[in-house]
């Protein structure tokens, strides 16, 4: 019940947002905050917090996005927490992502990077992961500096993750497990 | 009879019984001395010797019966302490044997705490051996994950110190490479 109405929710944000001329600038935006939700606990606790009034949740949309991302990107994430499924934010989001790229006819790529990717290196990235997964890839990029160092790579169920963090752990789990 | 004897040896040599003497009687006195005495004898012999006979009979007889009574009475005396000297023997042996079994069962319970200390020491012993390799084993666990956990800190310090932006620009490169190929 609750995939189907994240699906409900993120068709219905690809109806509104499709109508826009800058498709992708929204896109952009709503992966970053899909991100930002997902990682800040005190903004998600806010954003999810029954108690609080609608107003005043919706309030915390417009300071944070009013004059830095676009006005679809903050009504349509103003719609969603007024809504009472910020804690579905996330989901919906990635569902959106997900039918703006089938509409395009191209898959999801969430990419998670230490350091911001330039324009070259994004675009091999997306030829590179296109090529492995067999269809052409929209790239979402996430800097997140706790994986230390490369990259990883997620498309559908597949994950490819070459950071630097999974390598240490992995080397520490070999220094435990050899006795 | 006895009488007649002194009577007798008082008479000298070549005297005659009938010769004056005071202490002999005369021969009428003699005769009838004599016949009464042979009267008293017949007497006796009717009236008297059957009842001192069958008396002395009575008395010979209860004196055999005393005897024999005693000679049972040691018999079985001797009996009573043949059989105590066997009982007596018996006892002996009996307390002997108890002793003996005694001994045995002591030894037995001597061997059997013996063997059950000796069970117990060995368990201690292979418990505290285990307590110990599991003691080990922990400890060398422990040491390993802090060491692992302290290689790992040293190493996140390392590539954080020496990670910089063109280190990480190959490592993007060279997954990108990767992934592509």
């Amino acid at each position: 019940m609750a995939d189907d109405r994240t699906a409900a929710y993120a068709a219905a944000l690809f109806e509104v947002a499709q109508g826009e001329q800058d498709l992708a600038r929204v896109e952009d935006e709503l992966f970053t905050v899909a991100n930002r939700v997902r990682t800040n606990d005190a903004l998600r606790d806010a954003l999810t917090d029954q108690s609080l009034p609608v107003d005043l949740r919706q309030g915390i949309v417009e300071d944070l996005l009013g004059g830095r991302a676009s006005p679809t990107t903050t009504n349509l994430v103003s719609m969603i927490v007024g809504a009472g499924r910020a804690k579905d934010l996330p989901a919906i989001i990635e569902g959106f992502l997900e039918r703006s790229a089938g509409s395009r006819s191209e898959t999801l790529a969430e990419v998670t990077s230490a350091v911001p990717l330039d324009a070259d290196q994004q675009q091999r990235l997306a030829e590179a992961l296109s090529k492995r997964v067999g269809h052409k890839v929209s790239l979402k990029v996430t800097v997140d500096p706790s994986i230390q160092g490369g990259l990883i790579a997620q498309v559908g169920d597949t994950v490819i993750d070459g950071s630097v963090r999974s390598r240490l752990e992995q080397l520490k789990t070999q220094l435990q497990e050899s006795r | 009879m006895q009488n007649l004897f002194l009577l007798a040896s008082e008479v000298a040599p070549g005297e005659s019984l009938t010769s004056k003497n005071p202490i002999i009687p005369e021969i009428g006195e003699l005769s009838y001395s004599l016949i009464a005495f042979v009267v008293l004898i017949i007497l006796f012999k009717k009236f008297g010797f059957n009842a001192v006979q069958k008396a002395m009979a009575a008395r010979t007889e209860r004196i055999r019966k005393d005897l024999d009574q005693a000679e049972s009475a040691k018999g079985e005396a001797e009996g009573i302490l043949s059989e105590y000297k066997s009982q007596l023997a018996d006892a002996k042996a009996e307390s002997n044997r108890i002793i003996d079994e005694a001994r045995q069962q002591a030894e037995k319970v001597k061997a059997d705490v013996l063997e059950s200390t000796n069970k117990e020491v060995a368990d201690l012993k292979a418990k505290a051996t285990q307590d110990i390799e599991t003691a080990r084993t922990a400890a060398l666990a422990s040491l390993q994950t802090s060491v692992a956990s302290i290689a790992i800190e040293l190493a996140e310090k390392v590539v954080e110190k020496n990670l910089d932006r063109d280190t990480n620009k190959r490592l993007i490169d060279s997954f990108i490479a990767k992934v592509g190929s």
